[in-house]
């Protein structure tokens, strides 16, 4: 694994930049990054999702035991 | 329990529901952000958008259908269950009415009109949808404006199916009486074999049914919590006033 890029050369000096901008891609970057880096999206994506499912399953246990009480008085 | 506010059982069916949608929709999402696409100029990646503004509509029209069918049904039979059901699914179907709208606005304001500045468009579906979303919204004010619980439930169930009659007409009629951006404005039924690439296809059905099955979840939650609000309330106006404890 490189080095990243210190990006205050390309200011200076474009080629210097241009070497050291190459990176190997390794592990979980290499799916994340491929397609215009929408695996991210996704990754957001489905992190609000399960937030929001959490949230609507909790629910349905809160109004189960509403209800239980209730059946019972 | 108050025959007028019985429910069905919520049981083991229903938390399988609950998981199903939870499968289901997460399944779409991964399809939908990283499935294949038509890479078409203007819209670019934002096709996918098809996925998640389109079902918004489905939601609209079938939870108002639902809203308008229990008002009926509290028209006829005059159990309150039926005025809780109705309030729920308007609910649901303003909500989603409003998500498709700002998602419309998001949408087109990057796409067709880049560079134009135009967050509100001359778009007439849009434009007709606002006025559909004030009639709707006005039931929610009426609601609130009542106080005696069967005077709500009888204004709110007529005010529901009149709301519910306007809505074809003013969100499918008339905006396919103009040029539009939406499918369908030639007069053509929209989602025929042009209008959607075949690799699109079952993704958008797929998240339609998803979103539809998602909506009658949330649907469903409104109504048991509101039924349980209102036993509440009845337990506490039938129990016997606490004792003068002189101390």
């Amino acid at each position: 694994m490189l080095q990243p890029a210190d990006t205050t050369i390309a200011l200076y000096d474009t080629a210097a930049a241009q070497a050291t901008t190459v990176q190997r891609v390794e592990g979980i970057e290499r799916p994340m990054l491929a397609e215009d880096k929408l695996p991210v999206v996704l990754a957001v994506v489905l992190i609000v999702w399960l937030g929001l499912l959490i949230l609507l399953f909790r629910t349905d246990r809160r109004l189960a035991r509403i209800e239980r009480r209730l059946d019972a008085d | 329990m108050d025959r007028d506010l019985a429910l069905p059982r919520y049981g083991l069916a229903y938390r399988l529901f609950g998981v199903v949608v939870a499968v289901w929709m997460t399944v779409v999402l991964v399809l939908g952000i990283l499935g294949p696409i038509t890479n078409l100029p203007i819209l670019e990646h934002t096709a996918r958008n098809l996925y998640f503004h389109v079902p918004m509509w489905f939601v609209l029209y079938a939870f108002a259908l639902v809203g308008a069918w229990h008002a009926g049904r509290y028209l006829a039979s005059g159990r309150a269950v039926h005025d809780v059901r109705s309030e729920a699914a308007w609910t649901v179907s303003t909500v989603a009415g409003v998500i498709a709208l700002v998602t419309g606005v998001v949408w087109s304001r990057f796409t067709w009109y880049q560079g134009t500045g135009l967050w509100w468009s001359p778009e007439p579906r849009p434009n007709m949808v606002a006025v559909q979303l004030l009639i709707s919204g006005a039931y929610f004010i009426l609601r609130g404006q009542l106080d005696r619980p069967r005077q709500r439930a009888r204004l709110s169930a007529v005010y529901a199916l009149f709301a519910t009659t306007t809505m074809p007409f003013l969100t499918y009629v008339l905006p396919r009486r103009q040029a539009s951006l939406h499918p369908g404005a030639e007069g053509n039924p929209a989602f025929s074999e042009m209008d959607i690439a075949p690799e699109m296809r079952w993704v958008f059905y797929a998240a339609s049914v998803g979103f539809l099955m998602l909506g009658w979840w949330l649907y469903t939650q409104r109504t048991r919590a509101r039924v349980a609000e209102i036993r509440l309330e009845d337990a506490e106006a039938d129990a016997p006033a606490p004792a003068v404890v002189i101390a």
